[in-house]
């Protein structure tokens, strides 16, 4: 199985370098149809979508990651660095679970 | 109280005891589990933060030397190198299971054939943008794993506290009180019959008494 890239030219750019096969997506449609695209390839276990991405189709990525348990998915910043006033981990949980931990 | 209205019977007093009973080893079991599902999120929480922080730096030197090396060499010509670098990535997820939830293990392997490129003609930027890359490629396997196990066990722990919020706020509270309920009924009743029995006694008594009187005069 492998990794796959939903993000803006330059990430999709360096981590081409590195064997991850990616997606360009400049807006919500382009997210979405590159997102469907690869839910669809069962060889894709683990979908890396960069932030900005990842906020445009915000319901959609929500809904697999807290409900479906395949493929796995993690944001990651892109080149203009994390997204401000993003919740951290802990936050995350926090609001999650409804108590401070 | 809703469903305290039983009717006093011996029957329903030993369902409601072995209810109460099965409601409150249910709630030491998932007052157990949530426990242990706390201190496994919590474990986990400082681990992904410090992955998190890896990768985003690993990210932003990749991203910065990237950009370096388009402008030193070209957008095109980084394109072409980029397709000769032959790197592949594996990856092998599995599960594991804590208190029933399915918590992803991602194996990342990978396989590379270096040199890719003649260092003739190319940057320095493009080798380490290179480098930083595999780096961040390497960690976010182990990042995803953990924030999807977060995610999920967060998921787990809020049902496991509504549970037992609704064993301990509701549902024990209304047996016992339904249980106290019927007890007194049938302490009541038990009375009231005791009296008669009395009563009933002392009746026969008197009859005989006077019986007896009569007989001996």
């Amino acid at each position: 199985m492998k990794y796959a890239i939903i993000g803006d030219e330059d990430t999709v750019l360096g981590f081409g370098m590195v064997g991850v096969q990616g997606r360009v997506a400049r807006d919500a449609e382009q997210a979405l149809r590159a997102f469907q695209g690869l839910l669809e390839d069962r060889e894709v276990a683990i979908i890396i979508i960069t932030e900005r991405v990842a906020e445009m189709i915000r319901s959609t990525v929500d809904k697999y990651l807290f409900t479906v348990s395949f493929p796995l998915i993690v944001e990651i910043p892109d080149r203009h660095g994390p997204r401000p006033g993003r919740p951290t981990i802990k936050e995350m949980v926090n609001i999650a679970i409804g108590v401070r931990l | 109280m809703p469903t305290t209205n039983y009717a006093p019977t011996k029957t329903n007093l030993l369902r409601l005891r072995s209810d109460l009973k099965f409601a409150q080893q249910g709630y030491e079991l998932l007052d157990q589990k949530r426990n242990i599902l706390i201190i496994e999120l919590l474990s986990l929480v400082d681990q992904a933060a410090d992955y998190q922080e890896r990768v985003e730096s690993a990210l932003a030197r990749a991203y910065r030397s990237l950009e370096e090396a388009v402008f030193d060499m070209g957008r095109l010509k980084v394109q072409y190198l980029i397709g000769a670098v032959n790197i592949s990535t594996k990856i092998d997820v599995r599960y594991r299971k804590v208190m029933g939830v399915n918590l992803p293990v991602v194996d990342t392997e990978y396989r590379d054939r270096p040199p890719y490129f003649s260092p003739m003609g190319t940057s320095f930027w493009i080798d380490s943008a290179l480098d930083s890359f595999k780096q961040a490629i390497e960690l976010l396997g182990k990042l995803s794993e953990l924030k999807i196990s977060i995610l999920r066990l967060a998921n787990e722990v809020k049902k496991t506290i509504r549970k037992v919020n609704a064993l301990e706020k509701i549902a024990i509270p209304n047996l016992t009180e339904g249980l106290r309920s019927i007890e007194s009924r049938l302490e009541q009743s038990e009375r009231d019959m005791l009296m008669l029995m009395k009563i009933v006694k002392e009746n026969l008594d008197a009859k005989r008494t006077a019986a007896m009187e009569k007989r001996h005069e």
